[in-house]
């Protein structure tokens, strides 16, 4: 082959090649797009729901409820979470800490009405855990039960401490499940509300961080794939209680996808894997929601009075048991 | 090689170069695009060079605690501060003289509190601007602390906050930022410079080359000063090609400090 | 609806627990199971910080004299969402707290349930639901 003509391969080659960024998949449909042609992800929005992480045991191997089903379940599920019709006098009454005004579990399960927010494995179960990794679950159960007695701010978990809410990925909670996304062109920023810390999530294909640095949320790299953004997190760390997913090693990764559905729909699903931790890998999938109303600062290291009493009181015990 | 193999080599390396646009060299071209919404661009990571965090007024150098020696010790700086002064009432010059006597244990930052603004935009570490075609968002690394710089009417704050209530609109090719609602706890450097819950700031981010931008913040606070005052300073694009915004979560750091007389005997 | 199908959803329902959240941090570490106490007294301060909400009270004893005490809210964000600001529990008002006693000692407690003395709830003055900002 003459060089003109391998050069002129070359050019067919590599412009093919190219044709399949996902930049340029992405300008070829008609979502909503940024003025730099991203598809827009932004606004404020709640991954709040009802329905379970994991499939309860009652529903066997059904996967999906009817509407019927998944009514009676709601209002089962809103009257169970109604933390005003509890019982006075016990641990746990004490642990649901004030009434239900001040929480927001929101209350609805999912719109397809599955029965768990895992869809891979099948059964809507987190796979096995590896031996490793049932010890840290017993670890982490022990310290939890010891918090009484805690002799420092190191017994208590990541959340209690105020450094972050808990690791990624993010789940539903009790109260602040908000999240706003702002995109520039090569960027896609995620401020959650809890705890006021923007995940930065640069788009393109620069190499991870080095495995020696660690980051409580780790290190995101995203691009997109046609229409929906495609994130790899790594570098996770593990050095405090909680500050891993789900007893999972730092050495996790984290692939999530965001796709807008409709104006006020991001179906988010995401991937974890570990084999240090699980059998096989396992997949969520959960809405988030547009809210209208707006993300406050959830100041929480700044003002945790909680943790200075509950150390107080581990110290007064000592001193009254003397 | 003949010319022609050439030009289609040249041809090949520029298609690259186009449609690399779509990955992270072009990402980062289309971050410095001049204009964004039609508004000036000010994405990127941004830093302060200046001692201002040490002290905002002018300051000769000046020892740190003094078990380390000469590391953590203050460098001179010419200051910040229009005119030099920070005009405070007679109560409040004698409380930053007592501010700055404690100021190693005192200062919120040794509490990695959130530092509020203008703080958080002259600490020794450097911020990133995320401004899209609707909201702008500043993520700073010391503390998490994040702000929404509201660009719609969102009325006032409920509350205060430690990074405040930030409203925005353009002047031109000046981002005018208008911050209401800071909790009093924070103060403006290591110094022990401090406010009240009345301090309001507003700042002002121009562009002033690509890789500067010019800041100015003014601050009127009734309770503390006697009139408002103004510190600018530019801001320099960190230019590095891996620079990247890394975690500063320092609630680990200041544990011991906090809580040490908590800790079991 | 068939009897079947009820009693099929009644099956399905039962042995459900509510969904797994807990407040940010352990309130049993903090107050005492033990030491269950009720408080009437008038608003003194409301700090509408996070991670929780301190309302301040000033509580009259038997003997005439008054005493300070703080009750453990939750995050005011979820409020703030519902449209109430700081004014919604302004110094001054009369409240009822039940709630449990601090574990060190200290005149804290947290606010399990509060009330004005007629009994209607606290806070609640919003017509606007928990879940009306998700649609």
């Amino acid at each position: 082959m003459r060089p003109a003509a391998l050069a002129t391969l070359l050019v067919l080659a590599l412009a093919s090649l190219q044709a399949q960024t996902p930049a340029v998949k992405a300008a070829a449909t008609g979502a909503t797009k940024t003025p730099w042609g991203d598809p827009d992800l932004q606004g404020t929005w709640s991954n709040q729901t009802l329905t379970p992480l994991e499939r309860p045991a009652q529903f066997k191997d059904k996967s999906v409820l009817t509407e019927a089903e998944a009514a009676a379940y709601e209002k089962q599920l809103v009257a169970a979470g109604d933390v005003d019709n509890r019982t006075p006098g016990t641990v746990q009454d004490v642990n649901l800490a004030y009434n239900q005004v001040w929480w927001d579990r929101g209350n609805k399960i999912v719109a397809d009405r599955r029965t768990s927010l895992i869809v891979e494995p099948p059964d809507g179960r987190i796979p096995p855990l590896t031996p490793a990794a049932q010890k840290r679950r017993e670890e982490d159960r022990k310290a939890s039960d010891n918090e009484k007695s805690a002799a420092s701010w190191l017994d208590f978990d990541v959340y209690s401490r105020c450094i972050i809410r808990s690791a990624l990925p993010r789940l539903s909670t009790g109260y602040n499940n908000n999240y706003e996304i702002v995109q520039s062109p090569g960027y896609v920023a995620i401020m959650q509300e809890q705890m006021h810390e923007t995940r930065l999530i640069p788009l393109g294909n620069q190499p991870h961080l080095t495995s020696t640095v660690r980051q409580w949320l780790g290190d995101s790299r995203g691009h997109w794939d046609v229409n929906t953004l495609v994130v790899e997190t790594t570098n996770f760390t593990d050095e405090a209680r909680g500050s891993t997913f789900q007893y999972a090693t730092k050495n996790m990764t984290l692939v999530e996808r965001f796709t807008r559905t409709s104006d006020r729909t991001i179906d988010y699903q995401f991937t974890v894997s570990d084999p240090d931790t699980w059998t096989r890998p396992w997949t969520v999938k959960m809405p988030w929601n547009r809210i209208d109303g707006l993300i406050y600062e959830y100041a929480c290291h700044e003002g945790n009075l909680g943790l200075e009493h509950m150390l107080s009181a581990a110290r007064a015990a000592e001193t009254k048991s003397k | 090689m003949g010319r022609a193999a050439i030009a289609a080599l040249f041809l090949a390396m520029t298609v690259i170069g186009i449609n690399g646009q779509g990955n992270a060299v072009g990402q980062n071209a289309a971050a410095r695009e001049p204009r964004i919404a039609g508004h000036p661009n000010f994405n990127g990571l941004w830093q302060a060079v200046t001692e201002a965090n040490w002290d905002i007024l002018a300051h000769g150098a000046r020892p740190g605690p003094p078990q380390f020696g000469a590391l953590f010790s203050e460098p001179a700086g010419v200051g910040i501060v229009e005119g030099n002064e920070i005009p405070y009432q007679p109560w409040a010059a004698e409380k930053q003289k007592e501010n700055f006597k404690n100021r190693w244990t005192a200062d919120p930052e040794a509490k990695c509190y959130m530092p509020g603004v203008p703080r958080a935009t002259y600490m020794p570490l450097p911020f990133q601007i995320i401004q899209g075609d609707k909201q702008i968002l500043i993520a700073y690394p010391f503390a998490s602390a994040s702000r929404i710089i509201h660009m719609s009417d969102v009325g006032e704050s409920p509350a205060d906050a430690w990074m405040g209530w930030s409203r925005a609109k353009w002047e031109g090719d000046t981002l005018v930022v208008n911050v209401t609602n800071q909790i009093e706890d924070t103060w403006f450097d290591r110094a022990g410079n401090f406010h009240s819950e009345q301090l309001n700031v507003v700042e002002r981010y121009t562009p002033a080359s690509e890789n500067v931008i010019q800041y100015e913040a003014t601050m009127t606070d009734p309770k503390v000063f006697t009139r408002p005052w103004k510190i600018s300073l530019p801001l320099y694009r960190r230019l590095e090609k891996n620079a990247q915004f890394l975690d500063f979560k320092c609630v680990p750091f200041s544990e011991e400090l906090i809580y040490g007389h908590l800790r079991k005997k | 609806m068939k009897l079947t199908h009820i009693a099929a959803i009644a099956a399905l329902v039962l042995g459900m627990t509510a969904p797994a959240a807990r407040a940010h941090h352990s309130f049993s570490a903090e107050f005492d199971v033990n030491k269950p106490i009720k408080l009437q007294g008038t608003v003194k301060r409301v700090q509408w910080i996070n991670p929780h909400t301190w309302i301040w009270i000033d509580v009259k004893k038997p003997d005439g004299t008054t005493e300070e005490w703080g009750v453990e809210a939750g995050t005011p964000n979820t409020l703030f969402r519902l449209g109430l600001t700081r004014e919604a529990l302004p110094v001054g008002t009369e409240i009822v707290v039940s709630g449990y006693e601090a574990r060190d000692g200290a005149k804290r407690a947290n606010g399990r349930d509060m009330t004005f003395p007629d009994g209607r709830k606290l806070l609640m003055g919003s017509s606007v639901g928990n879940d009306a900002q998700s649609k």
